[in-house]
Parts: C-alpha cells; structure tokens; sequence
C-alpha cells in the first residue's frame, strides 16, 4: 500500500505540471473581491492603537502592550541591512484596520459569514464547510477522511471569520481560534505567551506589528496531546492601500504535536502593499511542531509595479527538553520577502529543522534563510536552504548558526543551494557562522550553478518543452524541502515552482 | 524513414568542420550501423539529429519521413518519432525516473493530439517493461540516472525507448561501459522493439553489439563521411582488420 | 547615529595625533588621508567588524612585547633579503638591492624621483579596495607608511625576494607600504617572514599583468603579545597567477585582510592560510575576492587550530560580477577547535551576478576526531604524536597552497616543532 501511494505521489508532480502548463502564466489569486468595507483613518498613531484595540474588544492589559509597543515603534529605525533595494515606506499613507461591513457583528459561526467571503476563500480552493478537503489534490478522495481534515481559520484583512472544526478540536483538548478571540476568552494562556518569543522590542517590523496587529490565528495543544488533524490559517489581503499584521501564537505543551499550515494571497495592484507580520512558537518538553508556509503573495508584475512587502518575523522557542520544531517555507510571492524563521534550542536535546524553497522572478527581491541558536546540551539543527533566481530578480540567503559555550555536544547541518536561471539575477549567500563550544560540530556547504543545460536538453530529447523540463528540473532541485511539505502543500507548492518560473526561459 | 543529405556540420564556438557532406537514407523496418574509429563524427551526427546546441548545419538536410530534422526544437523531433539513446545519459537530481517517463510521455502525446495515458496504465505499462528489462522497482523510483551503474543507465534508456515507442531510434555507442550480460539484455530490449514501422540507426565502435542486434546495413564512418556500406560481413572485417586497411581503400 | 559618527571622528584623532605625514608621495597620501577622514576608525559591532573588537588597532598606543627569538626562516633557499628593522629600512642587514634580479628600491628613495611609476601606482589598489567596504587602516597606512619596498619584475625573477622584518624595541608601531608590478609574462615569489613591531600595519599592493605569476608566502611571527594589521591588494590580469599563503602563530591580535580583483579573463588567484594559537590568540582573515572577467578561477583556504580560548574569524566573500561567465569560485573555512572555551566565528559569503558559474564554499567546525586519534594509538603512536599527526592533517589543505616544495616543507616542520 505505501508502494503504490508513492507511485501516485510520483505521478502527481506530474499531474501539476501539467496544470500549470494549461495556465496563463499569470499571478492567479490575482482578483479581488467587492466588499463594502470598514476601515479605520489611513496613518499610524495612538488613537489607531487604541482603536484596533476598541474593535477586537480588548481588555486593558492587551492596550498597554501595544501602547508600549507604540512607544518603542516610534523611536525606532527602519533596517536596512538586508540585500534588499526599495524605496521608503510612507508608514502614515496605510490604513492600518480594515474590516468587511458584514462583519461588524461577529457571526456566530461560519454559516453566519457573508457569502461573498465564503466564496472568496472557495475560489482560492480553501475549505470553511468542515466536510471539505483542501482542494486541488487528485486522489484525496481514496485518501481515509479522518487523516485529511484540515481547520482553518480565514483572515480576511484585519480580521478573522472564523475557524472551522472548532466543536472537534474542543473534545481534544485544542484550542485553535482567532488571536482575538483568545485574548478574550484565554487571557492567562495570551498573558504568559505573548511576546515571549518574540519580544516587543525585538526588531523594527516585529515592534510595529505589536502596537497594531488586528487579528491572527491563536492554537494550543494542551499536554500529551497530538492534535487530530492539521490546522491551517489562510491569509488573505483583499483591500486597496492597507497593511496586514497578522499574530500568530502557537503553544504546543509536553509531549503535544501539531502540524499547521500558512497560505497567503492578495489581489493584482499596481501599488505596494505592506504586511508585517508576527509568528511565536513555544514548544516545551518532548512537544513538536511542524509549521509549513506557502508563501503566495502577489509579487508585482514583470516590471516590477506593486507586489506586497512581505516583512516577517518567526520564531520558535524550544522551551523544553526533546522539543522539536520544523520550519518549511516555500517563498514564491511578494515583491520584497525579508524573513528568518528561526529556531532558539534552549531545551537539553532539542532540534529544529528549516526547509525553505525561495523563488525569485522578474524584479522580485528575497532576503530569507533562518536562525539556529543552540543554547542547550546536544540540540541538533539542519537548514536545506533552495534558492532559485530568474529574470531580474535577487536572492539571498542569510542566516546565522551559533552554538553557544552551554550548548555542548550540538551538531548543525546546512545545506544552501542556488540555482540562476538566465545572466540579469543575482543569487547570493550570507551565513553567520559562530562556534563557541568544540564538542558541537557544525558544517556549511553551499553551491551556486545555473540551470543545467545538459539536463534540460534530454529533457527535451523526450519531449517535453522547454519550460516543462525547467519546472521539471528545478521541482527536482527542491525534492528534499518540497518531501518535506504536507502532501496537500506539497502539490501547491509544485505547481507554484513552475507557475513562478514561467517566462524565465526562452 | 531517416534521409539525411549531404549534411555538413561545424562546431559553433569555433571553426572546425566535423561532418563533411553525409548522406545515409535509413529505411523502415531496417537495422543500419554506423562504425568507426573515435572522432570519426559517429556522436557528432546522433547529437545533430537530436537537435543538440553547440553544432552549425552549414549544408544540407535530414528528414524524418519527409519532415525537414534540423529546423525543429528538441521536443519536436521526439514528438514526430526520433529518439536518442545517449552515450552519456544525464543525471536529474530530484526528479524520479517515473515521474520523469510519464512526464516525456504524456508530452509527446499531447503534442500529437493523443489522449493522455492516466496514471494506473502508465504504472502497468512501465511495471511490464521495466520488468523485460530487469529494472526494479527502487530503480524506477530513484531520481533519473542518479547513482546507477553504467549497464543500469543504458537499460534505462531502452526503457524510456519502450515507453515512448518511437519510429526512428538512433543508439549512441549504447554497448560502451557494459558487460557481457549487460549486453545481452540491452540487445534483447532492442530487437524486442524492432518491427516494420521502426528503424534504428546503431552507433558503435566495436562490432560486439552487433553479434546481439543483427543489422541490415552496415556503413562505415571517417573523417565527417560514410566512407564505405554494405552487409553484415563489413562489420566483421572491421573486427578483422581494424578500419585502417578500409580508410585507406576510401581514399 | 550622529554619535556614532562623531565617535568614529575622535577615534581617528587619537590614533593619528601623534602621526605626520612623510615627505614623498604626498597627493597620493593626502588623498588617503582625504579618505580616512571621511571613514572614521571601525567602532565595535559594526557589520565589518561583528567579530573583531577594532579596539587594539585604534589605541594610541601599541601594546609591550617581549622579543621573539624565532629562527631565521627560510635560510635553506637562495632569496634576496630586504631587512627592516623596527620599521626602517636595515641597508647593512639587508643584500645589496642592486643584485636583486629585479628592480627594487626602497619606497622613500622611489618617492623622491621625479619620475617613477609608483606615484601614480602608489594607493591605487587601495582606493579601488574601499569599495564596497571601506577599509580605514589600509586608508591610514597609505597615507602614513614610513617605508616599504617597490619591486617592478620585468621577467621571470631568478630567486624569491624576502622581505624580513625585524624588532628590537618592545614598543613599537611601524607602518609599511609595498608596491609589486609584475610585467606580463614575468613572475616574482615574494617572502614575508617576522613581525615589524608591537602593533604592526602593512599593505602590499600588487599588480600582476596579463600573463604574469607572483607568488607570496608569509609568516607572521610567533610574538605573543604582538597586533598585526595587514592588508593586501592585488588586481590579477588576463591569464595571470596570484597565490598567497599565510602561516600564523600566536598574536593577541591579527587582522589580515585581502582584496583580490580578478580583472582579466581566466586569470587565477589562489589565497590561503593556516593559523594556530592558544589562549588571547585573536586571528581574524577577512577576504574579498572580486571575479570581474570571464573564465577565472578563485580559492580560499583557511584553517584555523585554537586552543584555550582562542578565537578564530573568517569572513570570505566571492563577489562575481555579470560579465564573469565560466567563474569557478571555491571557498572552504574550517577550524579545529582542541578544547572547549576557543571560538570559531565566520561569515562565508557569496555575492553572484552571472548565471555560468560554479560556486561553492564549505566551512565547518568542531573537535578533534576521536576515531582517528584512537586509531593512530592503536597502531602505536603516542597521544601526543597522534594529535600533531592529526592537527598537521587537518591543516594540509591550506599546506598545499604552497608550489614550492622547499617552502611548504619549512612550514611543515616548523609547525610541527611548534605544536610537540
């Protein structure tokens, strides 16, 4: 039986390059949906703060935070270390808040959602009717039900609609809602997580996105637990002009796994859009997560006009022993992505894992990889860093290893691969590497290479055009990230590759 | 079936004339060779008819049952039935070799209007032919070529020659680096293939392979031309008596 | 932000209060002084010096030293010998430059000729170096060198020139400046050997043209307390050759940075370095190598052994511009580290801009290897043996560096003297 689901599962790759040779080319989340909408005045000031706050009926404590956050905000500089060349961001000309009129009285549950948004998440081929599957996957169906539900929370600009198979979550124990709603309803679990990955001060986007995230995914995995199926939110920016800062809080308590997944996409615009957004992780004793983005937004257009502005801080930390944490990204979209999703292994034998597959296009411009810190005895890390470029487009990948004095007998493993497709992209590494202990061990390794032409050429000796055997060799050259998807992710994701790389050849 | 006609090819990147005026019409249903000793040009034309870059056509023509060879892509010439069994077969790091069979030939089907093959033949056609071929199934799932012996990278490209059942197939020196048994299977997956509407064109230096894949016509190559044809009987001279006392008779 | 630039200002004015510019050359060096004002001095935590505290360099003062008493090096080979001592120019201790093979001349005796090469040649390589990072105390050196050497090889030189330097005082701060023109077709070995002084600044500018080959081989002295700053600047023509090698031992502080620009096609430049220290030791190679034509080949080989809280830094970077198709760039750092307090921090980059490229940089870090060290005993080798057999193991790769074979045997065994 595992025989033959690989066989299928070799077959598929097949099945979505085939889908994306029958597309245009194009962006294709690239459409908008007509909604009245509510948003707050354009600009960023105490009042907006308090405001968000107001809408997401917060309690005191969560406004002083923000404020705090404000305070700090306010002082601080914009980086600009990365490899990354964009013009200034008028942080005064975004609306901060925006909010679908329908929403103003929170539905009591998803059937209560405007229809307009429920087919707005139905066309990107999200499930909120909790007997659907994700879509787009070719032989789900033989698949058993129980293993291939996916929750969901949909976020829709600023806020959340709401989550599906909360009743089923509940009976386990898990709590997955909206952030919003958890800092409602969970405030002792919010108060003492909050922030404590990734703290208020922490960086410039992550300071900005606490004074004024408005709404996010929330999940907790209570101890001993193994979380009955994969839980998902799906981002969507959809208003003209307005930035998104989503917070995601994840806690996985002793011996709890979950497998959560990340999709963003937002509309063709001529203008860009910023999103900032925040993702803590804390995994204590013997629990594991795996989180898995497809990172989709829209990337501009050839001559580089509009795109989002993708800023985004992640991390995990490893709080207990044995805990393990797993980063998969797959960076397709954006006009700029200046993201590291990072792992701090502070407990005794604690792992963390980053895949990442980066694809950068036309004027697209990527500044990604991750962060290890391994503060605790015998932590394992390993870092499978792909990295495409194409047209104009720039690609870095930064990173940092660091063993600490304490964090005896660690080991890292990274593996950097870049791959130039046509002479105008750039493709360019940046690892901070740094050993403070002899018992750790840590290796690097990277290459850079261009799209091989013999490949290509017997490629074509059997048929397949051009731009087939480059998604071909190039899905080949991200095996080992794209293996480490979920499978339903795993197939977006191919047919993203190929989707990314049209118009790179010829 | 194959006609090529005074064919002259350069080397792009510099000026150094490799084939010099070929003509060989190859017939359907019919074996041709072509020997001859290294440099002769012998891989020059496989790569040519496959629509290699790096090369120059400064003169004449190869068709494919009429169709003019050498204006097409790579991809058009696999769709209208030409098939390279390489010297050298390519390693895809990542891609499986399922993955990449079904991808070669759904495209080639596609691109003659034909419906695709769904996913459940495909696994009994290529289980049945790898089978012939004694290509197991880790062989079949492992990325192409990637880590396979040489003898397990020839048989793989009479496997993708099976799958993709083309009309003309020409073999590229596919009897260097393998075995005796090797060698016997390779040759048992060729003359399973031959029939009336197929022809091959073999490409080899050593007359061994020809022991196992029986040809019609035997023609031997130097310095950019066919300097010599006939029967069965020429190859064995050349096992005889080397190509020397042959060139010499051309000039 | 502007406190940090004031206090990069008033860094620069302690170090050069005491400084005067030397007659000689000056538009080239008021315009490194130009340069340097415009810089600053390097504060701590800045990007270029995330793992080096600039502390030690921008002192006024140069630290107190105890002599060496190290063997000559290389007294097996047939060399011409350039001495400095203290930072001066030693004419009694060093050969008659005349019998050179080649034509050399003291830096401040070519500085005032009317008509020299050097005045236009002098800084040149180091100006094109501060971009895109700017290297302040290479702006410094050129604007303050006392002294140094001009060599202009018209052919292939019939022996190495050694460039040996001597300290007697045991606080001492000599700066010094050497300019190399290789002609095309001509090649120069050029040795290094010693420590200046307490704190010493040098820069070799090279030239290698078309079709020349130029070789250079340094050691830098086993001073403990000593602080070297080095910088090295080569712009590598059409089908020329350029290798370097560094031994380091010991050193409380050295940065030695390289600048290499491959300028015409399928030249070939070669850099590499072997260090070993313990407790203090500071050793920091800081490399950019710049493919900026078609077909060239770059290497760099570093390897670090650090003992007792000794810490080793590399930053290596293979920049390769768009016209640069063919590239084959390889980069590998690697360190031994013998106990558990030593550091190895390094910053391996690569910065590509044509898509024809073979590019790879390795760099790794860790312990002894128990398994071969257990092996080596089990066939009878005592410990301590086993582990220089070992260290000196770890170290041939950057050992191989070196074409000759007289050199790269001296280097062998000295390290291995130094290590038993």
């Amino acid at each position: 039986m595992a025989a033959l689901d690989a066989e299928v599962r070799e077959g598929v790759d097949r099945e979505t390059v085939e889908t994306v040779q029958a597309m245009a080319g194009k962006y294709k989340h690239g459409w908008e949906t007509d909604i009245e909408m509510e948003f707050a005045p354009k600009g960023l000031n105490e009042d907006i703060v308090r405001l968000i706050s107001e809408k997401n009926g917060e309690p005191e404590w969560m406004l002083a935070w923000r404020l705090e956050a404000y305070q700090r905000w306010v002082k601080m500089e914009e980086p600009r270390w990365a490899m990354l060349n964009y013009p200034e961001i008028d942080y005064q000309d975004q609306f901060y808040y925006a909010k679908p009129k329908s929403m103003a009285e929170k539905p009591k549950s998803l059937d209560e959602v405007d229809p307009k948004l429920l087919a707005t998440y139905e066309k990107l081929g999200i499930p909120l009717k909790e007997q659907m599957i994700l879509a787009g996957v070719e032989g789900a169906e033989n698949a058993p039900a129980e293993g291939r539900k996916v929750a969901v929370d949909a976020v829709f600009d600023s806020v959340s609609l709401g989550t599906t198979f909360k009743d089923e979550l509940a009976k386990a124990g898990v709590i997955f809602c909206s952030i919003s709603e958890a800092i409602r309803e969970h405030p002792e679990l919010v108060k003492k997580y909050l922030g404590s990955v990734v703290p208020q001060s922490d960086n410039f986007f992550a300071t900005l996105n606490s004074a004024v995230f408005s709404d996010g995914s929330f999940v907790y995995i209570p101890e001993g637990v193994r979380c009955p199926m994969e839980l998902s939110t799906y981002f969507r920016i959809n208003a003209e002009n307005t930035g998104q800062f989503e917070r995601t809080l994840i806690i996985a308590d002793k011996g709890a796994y979950v497998s959560y997944l990340e999709g963003c996409t937002a509309p063709q615009r001529d203008t860009n859009q910023l999103h900032a957004a925040v993702v803590e992780i804390v995994a204590l004793d013997d629990a594991e997560v795996k989180y898995s983005t497809v990172q989709n937004w829209y990337p501009g257009d050839e001559n580089g006009k509009g795109g989002i502005y993708n800023f985004v801080t992640k991390r995990a930390d490893c709080r207990g022993d044995r805990s393990k944490v797993m980063w998969t990204q797959v960076e397709t979209g954006s006009a700029i992505t200046w993201k590291y999703p990072s792992c701090i292994l502070r407990g005794d034998d604690s792992q963390g894992e980053f895949y990442s597959i980066a694809i950068a296009n036309n004027m697209q411009q990527a500044d990604t990889g991750t962060k290890m810190i391994h503060l605790g005895k015998n932590t394992r890390s390993r870092i499978v860093s792909k990295g495409i470029s194409a047209g104009k487009a720039q690609n870095t990948y930064r990173g940092l290893v660091t063993m600490h004095p304490k964090a005896k007998n660690s080991r890292n493993y990274t593996q950097c691969d870049s791959l130039l497709i046509g002479d105008q992209c750039g493709a360019h590494t940046v690892p901070y590497i740094e050993v403070k202990n002899n018992s750790s061990r840590v290796e690097h390794e990277a290459t850079t290479s261009k799209v091989d032409e013999d490949q290509l050429f017997y490629c074509r000796s059997r048929g397949m055009d051009e731009e087939e055997a480059v998604a071909l060799v190039v899905n080949g050259f991200c095996k080992e990230v794209l293996q480490a998807l979920p499978m339903e992710f795993a197939m977006e994701a191919q047919s993203l590759v190929a989707i990314s790389l049209e118009g790179s050849v010829g | 079936m194959l006609e090529i006609k005074n064919l002259h090819v350069k080397l792009e990147e510099e000026d150094k004339q490799i084939l010099k005026g070929v003509n060989l019409t190859v017939e359907a249903g019919k074996v041709h060779a072509i020997m001859g000793p290294n440099g002769s040009g012998k891989s020059t034309l496989s790569y040519v008819l496959s629509g290699r870059e790096g090369y120059e056509v400064t003169e004449g023509s190869a068709t494919l049952e009429g169709e003019e060879l050498l204006e097409m892509e790579p991809e058009e010439r696999a769709a209208a039935g030409l098939f390279l069994a390489f010297q050298y077969p390519v390693e895809i790091p990542g891609v499986g070799n399922m993955t990449f069979l079904r991808t070669a030939v759904n495209a080639q089907r596609k691109a003659r209007g034909e419906e695709e093959m769904s996913a459940a033949e495909f696994l009994k056609v290529v289980r049945e032919k790898a089978k012939a071929l004694k290509i197991d199934a880790d062989m079949l799932k492992r990325p192409v070529n990637m880590g396979f012996s040489g003898g397990e990278k020839k048989r793989n490209e009479i496997l993708q020659m099976a799958m993709l059942e083309p009309k003309m197939c020409i073999l590229d020196e596919t009897d260097s680096g393998l075995d005796v048994d090797a060698m016997k299977l390779v040759s048992e997956g060729v003359n399973a293939l031959r029939d009336e509407g197929r022809a091959f064109l073999v490409i080899t230096h050593y007359q061994r392979l020809l022991d196992h894949i029986t040809p019609d016509v035997v023609h031997i190559m130097a310095g950019g031309r066919i300097v010599k044809t006939g029967g069965p009987e020429l190859a064995l001279e050349v096992e005889r008596n080397g190509y020397a006392d042959i060139m010499s008779e051309a000039v | 932000m502007m406190a940090r630039a004031q206090a990069k200002q008033d860094a620069l004015s302690a170090r050069i209060a005491a400084l005067a510019l030397p007659e000689g050359l000056r538009p080239a060096r008021d315009a490194a002084l130009a340069r340097l004002s415009g810089m600053g001095l390097p504060l701590r935590r800045e990007e270029y010096w995330i793992y080096t505290d600039p502390a030690r360099l921008n002192a006024a003062e140069p630290p107190a030293l105890a002599a060496e008493g190290e063997a000559d090096f290389f007294a097996a080979l047939d060399r011409a010998r350039i001495v400095f001592t203290d930072g001066a120019f030693d004419a009694a201790a060093s050969d008659d430059l005349a019998q050179a093979g080649v034509e050399i001349e003291t830096l401040s005796d070519a500085a005032s000729r009317d008509i020299h090469w050097v005045r236009d040649f002098y800084g040149s390589l180091e100006t094109q170096g501060q971009t895109p990072v700017a290297r302040p105390f290479a702006a410094l050196n050129t604007a303050f060198a006392a002294d140094g050497v001009v060599i202009r090889v018209t052919a292939e030189a019939t022996r190495p020139v050694e460039l040996v330097y001597r300290s007697t005082g045991t606080v001492s701060d000599p700066i010094l400046h050497h300019c190399v023109k290789v002609e095309g077709g001509a090649a120069l070995t050029l040795l290094e050997v010693g420590f200046a002084g307490a704190r010493y600044n040098t820069t070799l500018e090279v030239d290698v043209a078309d079709g020349g080959r130029f070789n250079h081989i340094r050691t830098q002295g086993r001073a403990h307390e000593r602080v070297a700053n080095t910088h090295l600047f080569a712009r590598v023509g059409a089908e020329a050759v350029f290798k370097s090698f560094t031994l380091s031992a010991n050193g409380i502080l050295t940065r030695n940075e390289a600048v290499i620009e491959l300028a015409g096609a399928a030249g070939v430049a070669h850099i590499a370095g072997a260090a070993i220290g313990e407790a203090g030791f500071h050793h920091d190679d800081t490399v950019f190598i710049t493919h900026g034509a078609p077909g060239c080949e770059s290497r760099q080989v570093y390897k670090k052994v650090l003992k007792n809280g000794a810490v080793g830094v590399f930053q290596g970077k293979i920049l390769v511009r768009q016209v640069a198709q063919k590239t084959d760039g390889y980069q590998i750092s690697q360190s031994l580290l013998l106990d558990d307090d030593s550091q190895f921090l390094a910053k391996p980059e690569l910065e590509i801009y044509a898509d024809d490229v073979k590019c790879s940089h390795g760099s790794t870090s860790g312990a002894i290897d128990e398994t071969g060290l257990f092996y080596l005993r089990s066939r009878g080798v005592p410990e301590a043996e086993a582990r220089v057999l070992l260290v000196l193991a770890f170290l041939a790769e950057a050992l191989q560096e070196i074409e000759d074979e007289t050199i790269a045997e001296e280097i062998r065994s000295r390290l291995e003297s130094w290590l038993l």
